[in-house]
């Protein structure tokens, strides 16, 4: 196995430029990931105008060793970082140049500590760090850089090798520590733009031009699977305001206290810096009210004031080129928690709460409509009761509605199923009405008052079953009840039954019902779903 | 002079096909754990398959050395000088760039054109084999990359998976990100549209998503050629030739296998219709 032991400034400046080089090939992968902390989609970029910067002045070093290779280039970060990601990046070539200090040359060790260093400064300079951003991953990565140092094999290489395995593992997993991405189905873009850095860096050691040359950096796979849903423009209507940046610089200015006084001022603030030049990055509705404090501490200097709604609007479109069906959205009314995961894992993009017992107003269904960026929307009522109600929706909005007029749950998720990413809106909509006949439902409740229904003579607290609509069997069990139904239903024909379980059954009865119909029928799929729907104590689909 | 075919051997074509046409194949690597394998040469589709299911490293897959395709050109320009080569989409491997900068490596003079078949498979395979033909009728490399381009947008393929995880963990799942995370278990369906991965559909059952790729067969109103090809299921796709035989001669449709290189991003249980030809 290849080791290096120590480079000087010359190899740490080629080995970041080498990175610089890898990290622009995927520039517009990290764009597209970028939903925190506001879905402009620029993080790729302010990264990588950040990094030309830090190696820009890199080459003005005085000599070329580690240490002053490493001050040039945290000057350059500074001077030129731009956006969140990019203040924080500077942030951790500050730190490096700390732990560079007085050295000619660095070994694995030397790294590591400065690394430690970077993780401390990237997070020193903002008032609110969050994790499961480029902070968690430059943390998690000095810390694995730290273990392998203390280890035998603590050449550059290894220790490199561990901190890059570290940064993906942190990538993977920002999903799960940021609802944000979770919710947009990303893993964050400046925790990919640093590991891409790294991983660059990592190749220039190993001597592996021809990768940097040939290949293209792999955006990294979340560790939790996670539905592609577009930022919901219209639930957010607070305005993002404007992005501004500056440099300012004067004499003996505290980084701290002006982070204090603009605190209040907008969000996501970063004050980073010494006494004689800061860096500062706000997001804030009155950027002029901001310009108006700090030149009254110094000159300022690079300002840039960028809208950030626009941005957001640009970021749109964007990901509507990168998404399957963008212009098309689904609006589905459904209840249980448990029903509507199912509902969202398919790609509906807005659940309107509502069903039997509860149902829907068109106003509810208008403004899930209005919710979406999608211009066509089609709309899974899921319920005889609210079709009706859901068709009003088209004369209240300039969008364009279908109402699929599925009359159960089950008819609901063989329409999403239906859903061709192909097909243009009108086409989906009528194969959407078509599946209608793949599926038979079932469902099973209590009676709330004695009635004749039927020719049934039913008690109050009864459990009495539905196939498609119809009561077909009364019982004291609703697993018997279940059974009933069911016998009445052709199962040698079917190909999957899905059991949804309500918020008042156990999943050990359910399993009973399912495992005695595999039984029965061996050819069968059987899946058991807990739906955590009110009133009905089961909803079955046989398809 | 005959110009010369080249393409990767994520096309699938038959050994016996790339013979009778004089195809040259490049193949990508895969490797399982430090092992390295010449796709389809060092590891029979078998073995790989075997080996799929009973390792516990997971393989990966690289591109072929600058090397492997300065050869295969050098080798060609023995006998001729024009070389055209058809290599998987670039959204998907970067094959495409090391054919098209081992052109700089070749030791012997030879006008050598590199083209992004947007897409793999034998549908790759189809517009391969097109210009392999049209090549040994006469026509020259500027004829040829017409042919080429007009034929990618005329093949297409749907494949059904039992899982995505295998694209997924690959890094190659593209637009298909959207079916993951399903609650309910879900047969997807893929295809590559503009050479990235694309959702198809899904459907609640295996049969249900073979009747998807029966359908999407039907669609067409007119085929030239049409491919069946699975991973580890033979007799599924045995039975889908049968039922395709109503729509297409059962002896033109060609019987292949996915390459290993395709199988580590897929996985063991995919089944693939490919076709060329118009659709509606």
């Amino acid at each position: 196995m290849k080791q290096i032991d120590s480079i000087n400034g010359q190899d740490l400046r080629e080995m970041f430029a080498a990175a610089t080089t890898w990290l622009e090939k995927s520039v517009s992968d990290i764009d597209a990931l970028n939903v925190f902390p506001v879905p402009d989609g620029d993080t790729g970029t302010n990264m990588l105008l950040t990094m030309r910067s830090t190696i820009e002045e890199a080459y003005r070093a005085p000599d070329r060793s580690a240490s002053a290779v490493a001050q040039a280039m945290a000057k350059g970060a500074l001077m030129g970082a731009r956006g969140n990601s990019g203040v924080i990046l500077s942030q951790i070539w500050r730190g490096l140049a700390q732990g560079f200090v007085g050295k000619g040359s660095l070994t694995g060790s030397d790294l590591a500590d400065a690394l430690q260093q970077s993780s401390t400064m990237a997070y020193k300079g903002l008032s609110n760090p969050v994790e499961g951003t480029i902070l968690t991953v430059v943390r998690e990565a000095a810390a694995a850089a730290q273990a392998q140092a203390s280890n035998d094999r603590n050449d550059l290489i290894s220790v490199m090798e561990a901190t890059v395995r570290a940064a993906k593992e942190s990538v993977a997993n920002t999903p799960t520590l940021l609802p944000v991405l979770r919710e947009a189905g990303v893993i964050d873009a400046g925790g990919q733009g640093l590991y891409t850095i790294m991983e660059g860096a990592l190749h220039y050691l190993k001597g592996e031009t021809e990768q940097i040359q040939l290949r293209k950096p792999m955006m990294i796979a979340s560790s939790v699977p996670l539905p592609v849903r577009l930022p919901q423009m219209a639930v957010s209507e607070v305005p993002y305001g404007y992005c501004t940046e500056f440099i300012l610089k004067g004499e003996e200015l505290d980084p701290d206290k002006i982070r204090l006084r603009l605190d209040k001022k907008g969000e996501s603030l970063i004050v980073v810096g010494d006494e004689s030049t800061v860096r500062v990055h706000i997001h804030t509705l009155d950027p002029g009210n901001v310009i108006h404090y700090v030149t009254s501490l110094g000159t300022t200097h690079k300002v840039s004031i960028r809208n950030m709604d626009e941005q957001l609007h640009d970021f749109v479109e964007m990901q509507k080129e990168r998404l399957p069906a963008a212009d098309m959205a689904i609006v589905a009314v459904v209840s249980g928690d448990g029903l509507a995961d199912v509902f969202r894992s398919l790609g509906v993009a807005a659940i309107v709460p509502g069903g039997q017992t509860m149902n829907p107003s068109t106003k509810d269904l208008l403004l899930a409509v209005e919710s979406v960026v999608s211009d066509k929307v089609i709309i899974l009522p899921n319920n005889k009761n609210v079709v009706l109600t859901a068709q009003q929706v088209q004369s209240l909005t300039t969008k364009s509605i279908e109402v699929v007029p599925a009359e159960t749950i089950p008819q609901g998720i063989a329409a999403l199923l239906a859903f061709d990413y192909e097909a243009d809106f009108e086409t989906n909509a009528r194969i959407m009405k078509e599946s209608k006949s793949n599926v038979k439902t079932i469902e099973i409740t209590r009676a709330v008052r004695p009635v004749r229904l039927g020719g049934l003579d039913i008690k109050r607290k009864q459990a009495i079953g539905f196939l498609d609509g119809d009561l077909v069997a009364v019982s004291e069990s609703t697993t018997d009840a279940l059974n009933r139904v069911l016998a009445r239903v052709n199962l040698d024909e079917a190909e999957v039954i899905t059991i949804y379980y309500g918020a008042d059954t156990e999943l050990p009865e359910a399993e009973k019902v399912s495992a005695s119909l595999r039984e029965q029928y061996p050819q069968l799929q059987v899946e058991v779903v807990r739906g955590g729907q009110p009133h009905y104590n089961y909803i079955v689909s046989v398809e | 002079m005959t110009v010369k075919i080249v393409t990767d051997s994520v096309a699938d074509l038959p050994l016996q096909v790339v013979k009778e046409l004089g195809i040259t194949v490049v193949p990508l690597n895969v490797r399982f754990g430090e092992k390295v394998y010449r796709d389809g040469i060092d590891l029979t589709t078998d073995e790989f398959y075997d080996k799929l299911a009973r390792s516990k490293v997971f393989p990966v897959t690289s591109v072929p050395s600058p090397a492997a395709f300065a050869e295969a050109y050098d080798k060609l320009a023995k006998e001729t000088d024009e070389i055209l080569a058809i290599i998987v989409s670039s959204k998907l491997s970067g094959t495409y760039d090391v054919a098209v900068q081992s052109i700089g490596l070749m030791k012997r003079k030879c006008r050598v054109e590199v083209i992004d078949s947007q897409t793999a498979t034998m549908a790759q395979g189809f517009i391969v084999m097109a210009a392999a033909k049209a090549a040994r009728a006469g026509a020259n490399l500027d004829e040829l990359e017409a042919i080429v381009r007009r034929n990618i947008s005329r093949v297409d393929f749907r494949a059904a998976f039992d899982t995505l995880e295998y694209l997924r963990r690959g890094g190659r799942i593209g637009r298909a990100q959207a079916f993951l995370g399903s609650v309910l278990k879900v047969n997807p369906i893929i295809t590559l549209k503009d050479g990235v991965v694309e959702p198809a559909g899904r459907t609640r059952s295996r049969a249900k998503a073979i009747d998807h790729l029966y359908n999407f067969a039907l669609s067409y109103s007119n085929i030239e050629e049409m491919a069946v090809e699975d991973t580890a299921t033979p007799e599924e796709a045995e039975a889908l030739v049968e039922r395709l035989s109503s729509k297409f001669p059962k002896e033109r449709i060609y019987r292949s296998r996915m390459t290993p290189a395709i199988g580590t991003h897929t996985g063991p249980r995919l089944l693939l219709v490919a076709v060329q030809g118009d659709r509606g």
